[in-house]
């Protein structure tokens, strides 16, 4: 126990420093000589936080004059932010209707958009629990509390898991176990802290963790395919560069590391 | 448009400021004008939730009462209360996050007190407690009273620490900052300007009313002067 | 009878003063910093002395060792230099403070004795914010004494007043101790109050007793 809270601890140090350093190497950057790195914005969608990660450091090794700075978050968010002005120049998306939201306000460089990922969605519980399930259609809601999804409106895991749950006719008897996360990586936290009994998470956010069991995989049949569209965006300054590290990613080197994390 | 945000906030607020004030009171009286090691420690933590971001402190609360938590199992084990995912976490998220400000004020109330006026009416025979209810208390209220409001907005505002903590669970912890959120995460923008109107009044009626109350009271003090 | 005999280590030297008072006037004198007020301190109980022993009327306030009393218990008057009147409260509140609620009759004469000797019935519906320098002065005279203490401390009492009001209001002090007939400790740094105060003058000089003389100009006002 005392480890992960030092773990938990270690990684909200790094990511702190990570992100001052990014900061500081994003203003350095802009100066005015010519042959300057490219600082490329990405906004990415939250569950793709450590795949990213990984794959920056191949690609940054491979294409010294590009710098990426990740800006992680629920997509509907960032689809907004992009909206309101934010500036990015790549946007990938866990949902398809926010890259549509966004498409039809024309801020995407057209004949960029493509899917370049899918997920499935996973039942979980606690390392320790000792639930006997092995499917989404053996949840019984009257044998347990809390039952922890993405806000349906907002997290599109939850508007996957939704559809999982009215497909299965469990939507109804679930809503009063029904716990709602403001993004995936919160449900997994709940379900790893043992607050939650049962929780529902992308496989690749179920696969980086150590303190949760994967119960059961949905069946793709039961949800809209989860697939992750990307694009170029339309305000971006530096369109060339973020269509190469699109390329990049959707490329051998991309994939692999997507499917090291889990993604399909 | 349901109102249960309005309700559960209110609820949450009162609640939390009440033992907010209580706390805060007791503490800073009892620190006041009193130096020993390490007291600059002890008030250094008492601060530490003004200055931590909301979700670390969020964090610290679920690592303190989750189901696993160093108070949340012996609670479960010992009276069988689960506090996470309830609007009892909701009021603990505010608690923490509102209690440094009510400290501050209490504190800076107590100490620019004259010590010369509680030796007076202890040399009179008070006892502490009388000393504290007639003389302390009354003359500290108008900073008690700042704290107590500041503490109220505070609470009514608060909600990085209360989504992690209670969760979201629509009619039981949604309070108003939490529906904002989620209405303008799923981009229900009408339902989030309705609760952002709703906030706003609330709040800027506190700040009134106590403006309000502090120059009357200013007032009253200087026709007496006269 | 009060008997005074501490010790108590200040900032830059150490108080060392021993001395007893009848039912008299008591003047301690020397310029500011020379412990004065810390030997009233110490008597009213607001602070403890590091060792020694302060008796009244045979009651032990402090001694060495053992506990001491608390400032409530000790049934004493004090006189604050800038008479710390209760700024929320009236000057009736002000002075009925110490008093239990159960009023008997003789506290209620002895309330209505002070008011007229000190003159101030008018004001008792006043705020201290309301009254003049000498008012004040007054009005804490009469709430110290209300308690009906065995013993009055007076820290600076007239400092803050003009030179005309300081001389009414020493009148004062010498006929209400004349009525009150128990031992009243002032500190004052003027010789001139000492000497029309003081039965007898101590004079202080860095935390030790240096010289004791008797008020020259000590004469009691007629009323």
């Amino acid at each position: 126990m005392s480890r992960l809270r030092i773990g938990i601890l270690m990684a909200v140090l790094v990511v702190l420093l990570a992100g001052c350093s990014n900061h500081q190497k994003g203003t350095e950057g802009s100066g005015t000589d010519p042959t300057e790195k490219v600082e490329l914005h990405i906004s990415a969608a939250a569950s793709l936080t450590d795949a990213l990660d990984d794959f920056k450091k191949t690609f940054e090794k491979e294409h010294e004059n590009i710098e990426l700075t990740f800006m992680y978050g629920g997509s509907g968010k960032l689809a907004t932010s992009i909206d309101n002005g934010a500036p990015a120049d790549v946007f990938l998306s866990a949902s398809k209707k926010d890259m549509d939201t966004l498409e039809d306000k024309g801020l995407l460089d057209a004949g960029t958009r493509t899917d370049f990922t899918k997920n499935a969605l996973v039942l979980i519980a606690n390392e320790d629990s000792d639930s006997a399930v092995t499917s989404f259609d053996e949840i019984n809601p009257s044998a347990f509390d809390h039952f922890v999804i993405g806000e349906p409106d907002s997290v599109p895991a939850g508007r996957y898991t939704k559809e999982v749950l009215e497909h299965l006719k469990l939507w109804g008897p679930l809503q009063d176990k029904l716990v709602l996360a403001s993004d995936v990586r919160q449900v997994l936290t709940q379900v790893e802290l043992g607050n939650a009994d049962y929780g529902v998470v992308y496989s690749s956010d179920a696969f980086i963790s150590d303190k949760v069991k994967v119960l059961a995989e949905s069946d793709s049949s039961w949800h809209e395919p989860i697939v992750y569209p990307g694009a170029v965006l339309k305000d971006s300054e530096h369109t060339e560069e973020a269509q190469v590290f699109f390329d990049a990613l959707q490329g051998e080197q991309g994939q692999e590391a997507l499917a090291k994390y889990g993604f399909k | 448009m349901d109102l249960s945000p309005l309700w559960l906030s209110v609820k949450v607020a009162v609640i939390s400021t009440v033992i907010v004030f209580v706390l805060g009171v007791f503490l800073a009286h009892l620190l006041a004008k009193r130096q020993f090691f390490g007291k600059s420690i002890v008030e250094s933590l008492f601060l530490l939730p003004l200055v931590l971001p909301p979700t670390v402190v969020g964090f610290g609360l679920l690592i303190l009462f989750g189901k696993k938590g160093w108070i949340g199992s012996w609670l479960l084990e010992t009276f069988d209360i689960q506090v996470v995912f309830t609007w009892t976490a909701a009021v603990i998220a505010s608690v923490v996050v509102s209690f440094p400000l009510m400290y501050q004020s209490a504190s800076a109330a107590f100490d620019s007190l004259d010590n010369k006026l509680g030796d007076a009416a202890r040399t009179m025979g008070a006892t502490e407690w009388r000393v504290f209810r007639t003389i302390t208390f009354p003359l500290a209220w108008p900073g008690l009273l700042a704290g107590l409001v500041l503490s109220f907005a505070r609470g009514l505002g608060e909600f990085g620490a209360t989504l992690m903590l209670a969760g979201y669970i629509p009619g039981k912890t949604d309070t108003i900052p939490m529906a904002i959120y989620f209405a303008v995460e799923a981009g229900k923008m009408e339902k989030a300007s309705f609760w952002v109107i709703i906030i706003t009044a609330l709040g800027f009626s506190t700040i009134l009313w106590l403006n309000w109350w502090s120059r009357r009271n200013l007032r009253r003090f200087a026709s007496q002067k006269r | 009878m009060l008997d005074v005999s501490i010790r108590k280590q200040l900032d830059h030297f150490e108080l060392d003063v021993s001395f007893q008072a009848h039912d008299e006037i008591i003047v301690l004198a020397g310029s500011s910093g020379a412990g004065k007020t810390s030997i009233l301190q110490a008597i009213g109980g607001l602070t403890d002395p590091d060792s020694g022993t302060i008796t009244l009327n045979g009651k032990s306030f402090f001694e060495g060792t053992k506990t001491s009393l608390p400032a409530r218990s000790r049934n004493i008057g004090y006189l604050f230099q800038d008479y710390a009147l209760f700024p929320h409260m009236t000057v009736e509140r002000n002075i009925h403070y110490g008093i239990h609620k159960k009023t008997s009759a003789e506290t209620g004469f002895i309330i209505e004795q002070l008011l007229t000797v000190l003159g101030i019935s008018h004001l008792l519906n006043k705020y201290p914010h309301q009254i003049s320098g000498g008012e004040k002065q007054r009005v804490a005279l009469a709430r110290a004494l209300a308690t009906e203490p065995e013993l009055l401390l007076l820290d600076e009492p007239l400092s803050a007043l003009d030179e005309e009001t300081r001389e009414e209001c020493q009148d004062e002090l010498l006929r209400l101790h004349e009525l009150w007939k128990i031992p009243f400790l002032i500190v004052t740094h003027s010789r001139t109050e000492a000497e029309k105060l003081g039965d007898r003058v101590l004079h202080l000089k860095k935390g030790l007793l240096v010289k004791e003389t008797h008020g020259t100009m000590k004469e009691i006002p007629v009323q």
